[in-house]
């Protein structure tokens, strides 16, 4: 079999992942040269019902790569012999299957690298399962907001002068600055330029939110809303997120996606 | 202990040199002297003996009642002319005018013929020279020479002259010496800034011995820098290295039903990655240096303060809602992240205050803590301190966090400092220069 073969179901498994039915378990590449590590991580994926493809290494993760579909892979960028990241570049280029790395350094340069090269989310070791699940989780149901950004030549969007790099899952302000977000924060405001102009209820904000439980404290959607504003609002105009009452809230702004 | 004011190396060696230019000095005047103790100038000694032999003619020429003032006529400011009939009283030769008298007849050897005599005015006085020449008819002319330049005045203006070659001599030694110890002071500027953490390469000059010391030295760099290095790495591998197995603990833990195990154990494991993360971050400046970025002070700041808050901390921020600095901004968010954690841990009520001062930006985390005594104020900073020397476990980490601090802020060009409050507390103070985004 030669790697990068077409007709080998990559095309098939990711041009249409969630034409799969709801009702079929997620299959998990979780690529980790650990062996311990590799067992505990497969054995919490499928707890959680999830159907898990193990590899220990870079040809064994390509093997698994072609002989089936596969929803999302969990890479562990320090694998031997092969480095994560020109793994990552190299699935990056046959694929847009979401990416989840996993980083023994947690430093932030290898975030934002795996980040931009097309990676969808980060998980520093040590993790637990409640995190983990929680990433893929997250992942998976971002996968189709994902799949459209990437159908789109930049992964950049403006707004009222503020500059949004989804890529790095970074916030800049009209003079350039980076604006901080937590991730919460930071998926609040996507679901909002995902729909700018049209008003998004409570609920469906919670629902976006819980989807990220890295940030497990329970603090209501209210107050995350107020914070993200504040972030927003400039010296001179407040944030154009607009609260309809009773409903839910709105961004008031276009955007443009460059 | 007292230290001897040292003259430097090439204080040393100027003084060297002046000493021995001294005492060449000073000998060889001292032998000039003797050897010629009463010596003229070669010009002074020619125009006596050719005034002499002119005097000699004319006064001879003339008939005797002429001669008186011929005499007269003769004598000038310096030299007066009697003539007279008699013999002076003979007198033996005074030994310093010797050598002025063989001077003269070195240069009219007719004079010698002539009875040349010489003496002091007074014994000791050694400007004015008297003296007596026979003419042929047997009468005598007596002269006496003013102003001669003898004797002391001589001496003078001969220490005068050789000082002068002594001088120039001590000062060209002393730039050349200088000249040659140049790469020294070099070599030790490099040793100044490799004390800093900077790596600077000698380029090899000078003399054989300072070559080899900065062959030397440059080659200790190299190794330090390498040991350093591969410390660094070594220490930041083994970080790594042990995140692993904590996961491994952790998902482990996670499948126990033993709720209690879970709870504290998932404490200890938060607590060794805390350790690792602390030290990965303190070695971060040398092993993976970080780009300054624009970034939103007020905000970084607002997301900690909050993230501290939803854990069910006391803390507030007071300050504008955005301003903006250029810092790196992982490690500038870690120190503020440091000093947040720090006041909570030694109080339960904390203030952070952000304030645009012009030129510099400050920001201030104060707590109702216990504050640091006195004594250790200058420890903490330093990597591995805590303020309980037992190290009781009842502090987190490993003390790295306040040199942290100390060194995100000082790559950022600012300044931190600790004080105890006046009411109370701890206020520690991180002041950074303010930066426009062209000017980096």
């Amino acid at each position: 079999m030669t790697i990068g073969d077409p007709s080998l179901g990559v095309g098939y498994a990711h041009t249409v992942p969630f034409a799969v039915p709801v009702m079929t378990a997620p299959t998990i590449l979780l690529v980790e040269d650990d062996p311990p590590l590799r067992t505990l991580t497969a054995r919490a994926l499928q707890e959680n019902g999830y159907i898990v493809r193990p590899a220990a290494t870079a040809p064994e993760m390509w093997a698994t790569f072609e002989a089936g579909p596969v929803d999302l892979i969990l890479l562990d960028i320090m694998l031997p012999g092969t480095s994560g990241i020109d793994l990552c570049k190299a699935i990056r280029q046959r694929s847009t299957v979401p990416i989840i790395f996993i980083s023994a350094r947690g430093s932030e340069t290898d975030r934002v690298v795996g980040l931009e090269l097309g990676a969808d989310d980060y998980l520093a070791k040590p993790f637990s399962t409640r995190e983990l699940v929680a990433r893929v989780r997250a992942v998976l149901r971002r996968g189709g907001i994902e799949e459209q950004r990437r159908a789109v030549p930049s992964n950049k969007a403006e707004f009222d002068g503020l500059t949004v790099d989804f890529a790095r899952r970074e916030l800049y302000s009209r003079s350039g600055a980076m604006i901080p977000l937590t991730g919460a924060e930071f998926d609040l405001l996507a679901s909002f330029l995902g729909h700018p102009q049209r008003v998004i209820a409570r609920e469906r904000l919670i629902e976006l939110s819980r989807a990220r439980i890295g940030d497990s404290s329970d603090r209501s959607i209210d107050v995350l809303v107020s914070r993200l504003r504040r972030k927003l609002a400039a010296d001179d105009k407040p944030a154009p997120i607009i609260t309809v009452r009773g409903v839910g809230y709105m961004l008031n702004a276009g955007v443009a996606r460059i | 202990m007292l230290t001897r004011p040292s003259l430097g190396l090439l204080g040393r060696i100027v003084a060297i040199i002046l000493l021995t230019v001294t005492i060449e000095f000073a000998a060889s005047t001292l032998l000039y002297e003797r050897a010629g103790e009463f010596s003229i100038k070669e010009d002074e000694a020619r125009r006596l003996a050719e005034h002499l032999v002119i005097v000699q003619r004319l006064v001879g020429e003339r008939p005797p009642t002429e001669r008186p003032a011929i005499a007269r006529y003769l004598s000038t400011d310096r030299y007066t002319v009697h003539w007279q009939r008699t013999a002076p009283e003979p007198r033996a030769l005074a030994a310093e005018l010797r050598n002025m008298r063989d001077q003269v007849v070195e240069w009219e050897p007719s004079l010698a013929n002539a009875g040349l005599q010489l003496q002091l005015a007074s014994p000791g006085r050694h400007d004015i020279v008297m003296g007596e020449i026979v003419l042929a008819d047997g009468t005598w002319i007596h002269f006496k020479m003013h102003g001669l330049v003898t004797g002391w005045g001589l001496q003078l203006n001969r220490i005068v002259l050789a000082l002068v070659p002594a001088i120039a001599l001590a000062v060209v030694g002393g730039l050349l010496v200088r000249l040659t110890l140049r790469p020294l002071k070099t070599l030790s500027q490099a040793i100044e800034s490799m004390g800093k953490g900077e790596r600077v390469i000698v380029h090899e000059e000078g003399p054989n011995e300072v070559r080899n010391l900065i062959r030397a030295f440059n080659r200790m760099q190299d190794q330090i820098s390498r040991m350093i290095a591969d410390r660094t790495q070594a220490l930041a591998a083994v970080g790594h290295d042990l995140r692993t197995p904590l996961a491994r603990l952790q998902l482990r833990l996670d499948g126990s039903s033993d709720a209690e195990l879970r709870q504290t154990s998932e404490r200890d494991i938060g607590e060794m990655e805390e350790m690792i993360s602390s030290v990965l971050a303190y070695l971060s400046g040398d092993s993976d240096p970080e780009a300054a970025a624009r970034v939103d002070l007020a905000v970084l700041i607002t997301t900690l303060v909050d993230d501290m808050a939803d854990h069910g901390h006391h803390v507030s921020y007071h300050g504008p809602d955005h301003l903006e600095a250029q810092v790196r901004p992982h490690g500038f968010r870690r120190a503020i992240n440091n000093l947040i954690e720090n006041a909570i841990h030694y109080g339960d009520d904390v203030r952070v205050t952000l304030s645009d001062w012009p030129g510099r930006i400050v920001l201030r985390v104060e707590d109702n803590g216990p504050g640091i005594p006195t004594h250790a104020m200058a420890d903490v900073l330093q990597p591995f301190a805590r303020l309980d020397s037992a190290r009781s476990r009842n502090t987190k980490g490993l003390g790295l966090g306040l040199a942290i601090v100390s060194q995100m802020v000082e790559r950022e060009g600012g300044g931190f400092t600790l004080v105890n409050r006046q009411e109370g507390g701890l206020r520690a103070e991180i002041v950074l220069p303010k930066t426009t985004p062209d000017q980096q």
